[in-house]
C-alpha cells in the first residue's frame, strides 16, 4: 500500500481527536475525507505532516514509516499540505510565496519550469505575481496556496477544506484544478472537505469521520448513494 | 550636528534592525540587546585597542563572538522554554535573565572602567562650515553598508525569505520543509551580531563601559516603539528619529534633559499611536 494510516490516535491534552483511525491510499488516487466540525479531519492531516503527535498507531508512506519524523523530513519525502483557512504569507509577494514552496528544491531550472506549469494552471496567479499575497481575494489566495504546495513537487498532496468560504463558481474552478492536478501530474491527493458532495464527486474513494472514528468507507460513487451519507452529509 | 545625527541614525538602525529581527522571528523582546552591543564594543577594544589587530578583522571577530552568543541563547535557552513553557511571560523572564547574565559577566571580566580605542583613520573633512572627522565618516559608511547588506539579504536570499516566512507563519513554514529551529537560531545569531557590530563601530566614537548595556537596550525599545514593533521600515524610521533627536538635543540642551523630553514625547506619542508609526507585522 502506497500510504497507510494505521490505528492512529491523537490527543490534545485530554481531548481525544482521533481514535484508532485506519485509512489508506493507492498511488494516483484521490481520497475524500468528510465529516462534521470537530470530527478530526484536520487532526488527521496534521498527524501525517507531524504537526500533531500520535499517541498510538503508525503512518507509512512509500514504504517508509513517517510518524516519528520532523515535519521538514516528511515534506522532503514528497508530502505537501495546504492547511485549512488559506494561510498565504500575507506580507510577501505572490512570487515569494511560491518560491517558499520550492524551499527544499535545488535545481533552479526545474523550479522555473514548474512555475510556468503553475501559471498555466492558474493564470490569475501569474497576473498577481508582484502583489502582496494578503491583498488577494479569497479564491486567489486559495490558488496561491495550492500553487505553493505544487512548487514542492509533491507525490502526496493534502488539502484541508480548499472550498471553504468560496463562491460556488470559484469552488468549481478549484474542484476542476484538483482533478487535473491528480490526472496530469499523477499526484495522489487526500481531500478534506465539508462540501461532501463536491468531494465525493471528484474523488475515487471516501472516508466519513465521526467524532474521531471512521464511520464509513467505500467508493465515492457508492457513498454518494448511501442513505446514511445522504442524510448526514448531503442534506437529502 | 546633522552629521552626528546621521552617524547615530545609521548605527541605531543596525541596533533596531537586530532587535526587530529577533522580535519578529521568535516573538522575543531581546532584553540583552544593549549588552550584546556592549560586548561588541569590548571585543573591538581588546582586539583592536589592546592587541592591535586590524580593525576590520576585529569586526569579523565581533560577528563570530556575538553570532555564537545569539545562536547559543536560542538553541540552549529559548528553544527549550518555547517547548515546555505554557505562558508567554516565561520567555520574557528568560530574556531579562540573559541580559543580567551578560551584564554581570561583562562586569566581572571587563571591569567597570570606561574604555576607548585609538582612531581607525585620522583627519577631518570640511563640509560647508561643518567639520566631519574621518573616523565618524568611516563608522557611518560601514554602518550604512551593513544596513543595506542586511536588507538585501532579507529581501533577496533564500535564507532571508525563510526568516520572513517564519516571522509571518511558523506552522506553514514547517510545511515548506524549513528546519525552523535552525533558521531561528541563525536569525537570533544574526540579530545579536548586528547589535555587536553597532557596538564595535560606535566604540571608536564614544568608547564603551560595561554599564552601557541597559542604556542601549532602552534605546532599542524606544526605536521600535516609535517605528512599530516587528516592522523593518519602522525600525529604520525609529532609528532616524531617535538619532537626529538625540544629536540635536545634545547640542541645544543640557545633558540629561534630552532623554527626559524624549521619554515624555514617547509617552504622549504612544497614547495616540500605540502601534507606532508603521506598526503591522513583518514583511
Ligand atoms: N490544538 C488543539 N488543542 C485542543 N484541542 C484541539 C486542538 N485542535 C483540535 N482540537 C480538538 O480535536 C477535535 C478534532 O478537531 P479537528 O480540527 O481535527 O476537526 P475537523 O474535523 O478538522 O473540524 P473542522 O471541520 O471544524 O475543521 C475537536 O474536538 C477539536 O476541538
Ligand atoms: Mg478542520
Amino acid at each position: 500500500m502506497y500510504f497507510e494510516f494505521k490505528n492512529v490516535s491523537v490527543h490534545y491534552d485530554k481531548v481525544q481527536a482521533l481514535q484508532n483511525v485506519t485509512l489508506n491510499l493507492e498511488q494516483g488516487e484521490i481520497v475524500a475525507l468528510i465529516g462534521a466540525n470537530g470530527a478530526g479531519k484536520t487532526s488527521t492531516l496534521r498527524a501525517i505532516t507531524a504537526l500533531a503527535k500520535l499517541s498510538s498507531g503508525e503512518i507509512w508512506f512509500g514504504g517508509k514509516r513517517i510518524d516519528r519524523l520532523e515535519p521538514a523530513a516528511v515534506v522532503a519525502l514528497g508530502v505537501s499540505m495546504v492547511p485549512e483557512g488559506r494561510h498565504v504569507y500575507p506580507f510577501m509577494s505572490v512570487k515569494d510565496n511560491l518560491l517558499m514552496g520550492a524551499y527544499l528544491r535545488r535545481d533552479k531550472n526545474d523550479v522555473k519550469r514548474d512555475l510556468d506549469r503553475v501559471f498555466m494552471r492558474f493564470p490569475r496567479v501569474r497576473e498577481r505575481l508582484k502583489q502582496q499575497a494578503g491583498s488577494l481575494s479569497g479564491g486567489e489566495q486559495q490558488m496561491v496556496v495550492i500553487s505553493r504546495a505544487l512548487m514542492a513537487k509533491p507525490k502526496l498532496l493534502l488539502l484541508d477544506e480548499p472550498s471553504l468560504g468560496l463562491a460556488p463558481m470559484v469552488v468549481r474552478d478549484i474542484a476542476r484544478a484538483i482533478v487535473e492536478i491528480n490526472r496530469d501530474e499523477g499526484i495522489s491527493i487526500i481531500l478534506v472537505e465539508q462540501n461532501s458532495r463536491m468531494a465525493l464527486k471528484i474523488s475515487h474513494r471516501g472516508y466519513a469521520l465521526e467524532t474521531g472514528r471512521i464511520a464509513l468507507t467505500g467508493k465515492s460513487t457508492d457513498l454518494l448513494n448511501d442513505d446514511h451519507i445522504r442524510k448526514l452529509y448531503l442534506g437529502a | 550636528m546633522l552629521v552626528n545625527g546621521v552617524v547615530l541614525a545609521v548605527n541605531y538602525a543596525l541596533i533596531a534592525l537586530g532587535i526587530t529581527l529577533i522580535f519578529s522571528i521568535m516573538n522575543i523582546l531581546n532584553f540583552a540587546h544593549g549588552q550584546m552591543f556592549m560586548i561588541g564594543g569590548f571585543v573591538v577594544y581588546y582586539l583592536y585597542g589592546i592587541f592591535r589587530i586590524n580593525y576590520f578583522v576585529s569586526l569579523i571577530a565581533v560577528v563570530i563572538v556575538l553570532g555564537t552568543i545569539g545562536w547559543c541563547f536560542e538553541t540552549f535557552f529559548f528553544r527549550r522554554i518555547r517547548k515546555i513553557a505554557t505562558r508567554e511571560e516565561n520567555s520574557m523572564l528568560l530574556a531579562v535573565g540573559t541580559a543580567l547574565l551578560l551584564e554581570n559577566l561583562a562586569l566581572s571580566i571587563f571591569g567597570e572602567k570606561q574604555r576607548g580605542v585609538p582612531p581607525v583613520v585620522t583627519g577631518v573633512f570640511r563640509i560647508g562650515n561643518a567639520y566631519l572627522p574621518a573616523g565618524r565618516l568611516l563608522v557611518m559608511i560601514l554602518a550604512l553598508a551593513l544596513v543595506i547588506g542586511l536588507l538585501l539579504l532579507v529581501q533577496y536570499t533564500k535564507w532571508g525569505r525563510a526568516m520572513r516566512a517564519l516571522a509571518q507563519d511558523r506552522e506553514v513554514t514547517h510545511l515548506m520543509g524549513v528546519n525552523v529551529d535552525r533558521v531561528a537560531a541563525y536569525g537570533f545569531g544574526l540579530g545579536a551580531a548586528l547589535a555587536g557590530l553597532a557596538g564595535g563601530l560606535l566604540v571608536t566614537v564614544f568608547g564603551v563601559n560595561s554599564g552601557v548595556g541597559n542604556v542601549y537596550s532602552i534605546k532599542a525599545f524606544i526605536m521600535i516603539m516609535i517605528g512599530g514593533a516587528g516592522v523593518v521600515p519602522g525600525a529604520i524610521l525609529g532609528a532616524i528619529v531617535l538619532g537626529f533627536v538625540e544629536a540635536i538635543g545634545y547640542q541645544l540642551l543640557p545633558g540629561s534633559i534630552t532623554y527626559l523630553l524624549i521619554f515624555i514625547a514617547l509617552i504622549v506619542f504612544l497614547i495616540f499611536r500605540p502601534q507606532g508609526l508603521l506598526g503591522k507585522p513583518w514583511g
